[in-house]
C-alpha cells in the first residue's frame, strides 16, 4: 500500500502514540480540518500539531513509526486517514472522527453508499429474520453497515454477507476477536467485505470501545436502522448519534409491553420513520421500490398464513387447531413455509409471520 | 472320600460349570478351600458349618478340602453354599446311595439352614440348560424366575434339610410347574399418555420416535411435562416377546435388581441420576463386570433428564453402544458382552434459566451462554437423535377441542402397525427398524422425489441445517410415511420431518 506524506505521517503519529496521547492527538488532528478554510494539510502543519502534544518531550522517531507502517502490512491491513481522498465523507463531518480508520478487505466498499443496521444481542426470532431480510434487499444498493455481535448485528451480517456489501466496525485491533467464538466470521466478513476499527492492531476491547465504536457506524452511514432495542440497550447511543449527526433514523416497530422493543416504539414515537421492509427505507430516499415477487402458495399454507398474520405470533397446535388441520399436518406446512421465509419459528413451538 | 457336586458361576450373562470337589480324610481337622474363591466363597465355611449344625447334621472333625474346578476362573458370591454342603455330607458319608451327577446345586446358606435366592439364576438356567442339564435344587426365592423356563425339573427349596430330605426320597420336592409369558404380568406402569394434557407436538414426536425406533430429544422449560412424557414411552411400545423377556430378564437378574413377579414383563425404563459415571452407565467393577445402565435399559427406554449435567464422558461413552446396541466391557476379571439395545430419550432445557422461547417468561441468559450450555451435548451424540422436539407450555385453555387427549393403547395401536411395515420391509436383513438403517437401504427404500429433493436442499439452504442431519430426517420421513401407512415418501412427510430439527438450528 502507498501511502502519500500527510498520510504516513498520521498513521505513523497515531500508531506510536500511547492511549492517553492518542485522544489528545485525535482531536488536533480533526481540528487541522476547517471545512471553511478549505486550506490543504501539509506534513508540517501534522508534526506541529503532534509537538503541541506531545509538549516537552520528542517525537517517536521516525524509524519506529516506520516500523509501525510496515507492521500493516504484514497484518495484510490498509489505513485510511483524514487527508486520504476515501476516508468517508460522512464520517469526516462528525464532531470527533477517528484520524485513522484501519481496514481489511474490500476498500472500494468505503466509496459507496452506505446504510447502518443494527439491533440488541436478544431480539425476538421475528425481527432477527425480518432483519435479515431487509439487510439482504438493502444490501443490493446501499453497503451495509454494522458491529460484530449476536442478534441484531448477526441478523444484517447474515442477510448481506452473500453480497458482499457489507462493513463491520470493530471496538478492537483487527487482529483480535471478541468474544473468540467470532474468529471465523470475522475473517469471512474481511474475505467478502470489511472490516473496519480506529484502533491500531493489538489494541484489545474495552468497555468504552463499544460506545466509541457506535459513533462510527452512525458516522459512515446515511441512515441506521434499529432492528430492537430495550429501554436502556446501548444499541441507542448508536440512534443517538444518528440524531446527532442528522442522519435518517427508522426503528421496527415492536409489541407494545415487549421489554425488547421498548426502545424501538420510543424512537417512533419521537419521530423516527417506522420501517417493516426494505421498501420503507428506499422510499425514504427517494428510490424506486420493486414489488416482492409473489411465492405460489398450496391452499393449506394461504390459510395458515392467514391464521398466523391475523393473530401475531402462534402455537403451532391452536393453529392447528383454528385451522382444523391436524397437528403434524400443521407442523409440516409450517416448515414450508418457514422454507419460503414466510414464517418464522419463535421458540416453544410457536410461530409467527413475517 | 471324595465327592463330586455340580454348581454354576457367572460370567457376564453366561453361565460356567463349576466342579465343587470335597475330599473328607483323617487327620488334624482342618478346613480348606482351594481353586480361587473370592471372599465370599472362602467365608462359606462358617456359613455351611453353622447351617450343618443347625440342620441337625454332623460337621465332620476331620480335614476337609473343597476344590472349585475348573481352577483358572474367578469365583465368587455366595451362590455356591449349597454345593458346598450337599458335597460335604456326602464325603462325610451323610448321603449315601444317592446319585448327585446330573443336579445342579444353586444357592446361598443362612446360619440356621434356611436357603436365601442368589442373583442371576435365571441365566444360569438358561446356560446350564444349555450345556444339557435338565435338574436343578434352587433357592424358593427364586422359583417365580425360574418358572419361565421349561423344559427342566426345578426343585425349590426352603432349606438344606428339605434338600435332604428330598435327595434321601423321604420327602420328594414336587417340580416346579412351567409358567408360560404374559406380557404387562403387573401392569405396574401407571403412567399413560391420556393423563399428558395438550403437548401435542411432543406427542406426536414421541409417537414417531417408537414406530421408528428413534432416539428423541425433548427441549423445554422445567415444569412442563418432559418426565411425564418419556414415562409414557413403554406404554406404546410394541409388547415384549418371550424371548426378548427372558433376555431382559437374564440382565436384570444378573444386576440382581429383578422384582417381585420374576420376569421382565414390560419394558424397562431407566432413569440414571445425571451424576452417574461411566461404570454406572456401561457397566464394569472391580472384580465381577456387572451390567451398567444402558443394558439394563436393553428393549427399553434410558432416559437422561437434563442432559447437559451429565458428565461428558458417561455421554460420550454411550456412542458405540447406540450404533451397535451392545457394550463390550473388560476388566481383569474377564471381557464380557451385554446387551444394550435401548432407546435413547434425553430432556433438557432450552437454556440454563430455561425460559427461552418461553412465551410468558423473560429469558436472562446472554446468547453466550446458551451456546456454552448446548454445547456440553457434542455433535456426534447429538447425531444420534434423530428427533428434536419442543415441549412447551401452552396454556390449557388455549387448546379446547383437545381436551381428550388419546390414550396410550390407541397410540400403541398406529405404533404396532407401522412396525408390521417395518418388520415386513426388513424381513431378513438384520435390522427391524427404520432407525437401523444403513446407507444400503437408504437407498434401497428411501428414494425421495424430486420434489421431495427439493424440499431438503431447501431445509439446507434456509434452515441453515447440518449436513449430517441429511439421512437423519430422510429415516423420520421414512417412519411418518409408515405412519400414515404410504409406501412412498411425500413432500409432506418430509416437512414434517425437517420441524423435528430444531437442535440444528439452535445449536
Amino acid at each position: 500500500m502507498e501511502y502519500s506524506e500527510e498520510e504516513r505521517a498520521i498513521i505513523g503519529l497515531c500508531m506510536t502514540a500511547d492511549e492517553s496521547r492518542l485522544s489528545v492527538l485525535a482531536r488536533a488532528f480533526s481540528e487541522l480540518f476547517d471545512p471553511l478554510s478549505g486550506e490543504k494539510i501539509c506534513v508540517s502543519m501534522i508534526e506541529k500539531a503532534a509537538k503541541r502534544v506531545y509538549k516537552d518531550e520528542v517525537l517517536p522517531s521516525e524509524a519506529e513509526r516506520n516500523a509501525a507502517i510496515a507492521g500493516l502490512e504484514s497484518h495484510k491491513m490498509f489505513a485510511v486517514t483524514l487527508v486520504s481522498a476515501d476516508y468517508p465523507a460522512g464520517l469526516r463531518a462528525i464532531s470527533d472522527p477517528p484520524p485513522v480508520l484501519y481496514g481489511m478487505g474490500n476498500r472500494a466498499l468505503l466509496r459507496r453508499r452506505k446504510f447502518c443496521i443494527v439491533g440488541s444481542r436478544i431480539l425476538p426470532a421475528w425481527a432477527e429474520q425480518t432483519g435479515r431480510t431487509i439487510a439482504s434487499d438493502l444490501s443490493r444498493r446501499f453497503t451495509i453497515v454494522t458491529g460484530i455481535a449476536e442478534g441484531g448485528d448477526r441478523a444484517a451480517i447474515d442477510g448481506a454477507l452473500a453480497g458482499g456489501n457489507l462493513i463491520c466496525v470493530l471496538p478492537n485491533g483487527l487482529d483480535i476477536a471478541y468474544p473468540a467464538a467470532h474468529t471465523s466470521l470475522q475473517r469471512e466478513v474481511a474475505k467478502r467485505g470489511l472490516l473496519l476499527s480506529e484502533y491500531a492492531p493489538g489494541v484489545k476491547t474495552k468497555k468504552y470501545a463499544f460506545h466509541a465504536r457506535n459513533r462510527i457506524l452512525a458516522g459512515l452511514s446515511e441512515g441506521v436502522l434499529i432492528l430492537a432495542a430495550g429501554a436502556r440497550s446501548g444499541t441507542l447511543i448508536t440512534a443517538h448519534c444518528a440524531l446527532e449527526y442528522g442522519r435518517e433514523l427508522f426503528a421496527l416497530p415492536h409489541n407494545v409491553g415487549a421489554a425488547q422493543g421498548e426502545g424501538c416504539n420510543e424512537m417512533i414515537k419521537a419521530g423516527a420513520w417506522l420501517c417493516t421492509c426494505a421498501g420503507d427505507i428506499f422510499a425514504a430516499y427517494g428510490m424506486e421500490t420493486e414489488a416482492p415477487p409473489r411465492i405460489p402458495l398450496s391452499e393449506k399454507e394461504e390459510r395458515l398464513l392467514a391464521a398466523l398474520k391475523e393473530a401475531g405470533e402462534l402455537h403451532a397446535a391452536v393453529l392447528a387447531e383454528r385451522t382444523g388441520i391436524p397437528v403434524f399436518e400443521a407442523q409440516a406446512t409450517l416448515a414450508s413455509l418457514e422454507m419460503k421465509g414466510l414464517a418464522v419459528r419463535a421458540g416453544g413451538n410457536r410461530f409467527s409471520a413475517i | 472320600m471324595i465327592a463330586k457336586v455340580t454348581c454354576y458361576a457367572l460370567q457376564g450373562l453366561e453361565g460356567v460349570p463349576v466342579e465343587v470337589e470335597t475330599d473328607v480324610c483323617k487327620g488334624i481337622p482342618a478346613y480348606e478351600m482351594v481353586g480361587l474363591p473370592d471372599t465370599a466363597v472362602k467365608e462359606s465355611k462358617e456359613r455351611v458349618r453353622s447351617a450343618l449344625k443347625n440342620s441337625g447334621l454332623l460337621f465332620p472333625m476331620n480335614k476337609i478340602t473343597v476344590n472349585f474346578a475348573p481352577a483358572d476362573i474367578k469365583k465368587e458370591g455366595a451362590a455356591f453354599d449349597l454345593a458346598v454342603a450337599v458335597s460335604l455330607l456326602k464325603a462325610s458319608e451323610q448321603l449315601v446311595g444317592v446319585d448327585l451327577t446330573e443336579t445342579v446345586f444353586l444357592g446361598e446358606l443362612a446360619l440356621g439352614g434356611e436357603l436365601r435366592p442368589i442373583a442371576g439364576l435365571l441365566p444360569i438356567l438358561i446356560s446350564a440348560k444349555g450345556h444339557g442339564y435338565t435338574r436343578f435344587v434352587i433357592p424358593a426365592g427364586n422359583a417365580r424366575e425360574a418358572a419361565f423356563l421349561g423344559g427342566a425339573q426345578i426343585y425349590p427349596a426352603h432349606s438344606l434339610s428339605e434338600v435332604l430330605a428330598h435327595l434321601r426320597g423321604e420327602m420328594p420336592i414336587p417340580p416346579l410347574a412351567t409358567v408360560t409369558f404374559v406380557p404387562h404380568l403387573q401392569g405396574k406402569n401407571s403412567a399413560d399418555l391420556k393423563y399428558v394434557k395438550g403437548q401435542p407436538v411432543a406427542r406426536r414426536a414421541l409417537e414417531i420416535a417408537v414406530a421408528g425406533g428413534h432416539n428423541v430429544l425433548l427441549v423445554g422449560p422445567p415444569g412442563t411435562g418432559k418426565t411425564m412424557l418419556a414415562r409414557c414411552l413403554p406404554t406404546i411400545m410394541p409388547d415384549l416377546t418371550f424371548e426378548e423377556a427372558l433376555e431382559i430378564t437374564k440382565i436384570h437378574s444378573v444386576a440382581g435388581v429383578l422384582g417381585e413377579e420374576g420376569i421382565v414383563s414390560e419394558r424397562p425404563f431407566r432413569t440414571p441420576h445425571h451424576t452417574a459415571t461411566v461404570v454406572s452407565m456401561c457397566g464394569g467393577g472391580n472384580r465381577a463386570v456387572h451390567p451398567g445402565e444402558i443394558s439394563l435399559a436393553h428393549g427399553g427406554v434410558l432416559f437422561l433428564d437434563e442432559l447437559p449435567e451429565y458428565h461428558r464422558s458417561a455421554l460420550e461413552a454411550m456412542r458405540q453402544p447406540l450404533e451397535d446396541g451392545k457394550i463390550t466391557v473388560s476388566r481383569a476379571g474377564g471381557t464380557v458382552t451385554f446387551p444394550a439395545r435401548f432407546m435413547l430419550c434425553a430432556s433438557m432445557n432450552p437454556c440454563p434459566c430455561g425460559n427461552y422461547g418461553s412465551a410468558d417468561k423473560i429469558c436472562t441468559c446472554s446468547p453466550a451462554e446458551i451456546r456454552r450450555y448446548r454445547r456440553k451435548i457434542s455433535g456426534p451424540l447429538l447425531d444420534r437423535i434423530d428427533l428434536q422436539v419442543e415441549v412447551d407450555n401452552v396454556s390449557y385453555d388455549d387448546l379446547s377441542s383437545l381436551e381428550m387427549s388419546e390414550d396410550s393403547q390407541s397410540v400403541k395401536a398406529r405404533v404396532d402397525g407401522a412396525r408390521r411395515i417395518q418388520n415386513e420391509r426388513y424381513a431378513g436383513s438384520g435390522i427391524h427398524t427404520n432407525a437401523e438403517m444403513g446407507e444400503r437401504e437408504l437407498t434401497n427404500w428411501c428414494r425421495l422425489s424430486a420434489e421431495g429433493d427439493d424440499i431438503l436442499r431447501a431445509a439446507f439452504e434456509r434452515m441453515q441445517l447440518s449436513a449430517r442431519a441429511r439421512s437423519r430426517i430422510i429415516k423420520v420421513a421414512r417412519t411418518i410415511a409408515d405412519l400414515a401407512g404410504s409406501e412412498t415418501i411425500e413432500p409432506v412427510h418430509v416437512f414434517e420431518a425437517v420441524s423435528y430439527r430444531i437442535y440444528d438450528k439452535l445449536a
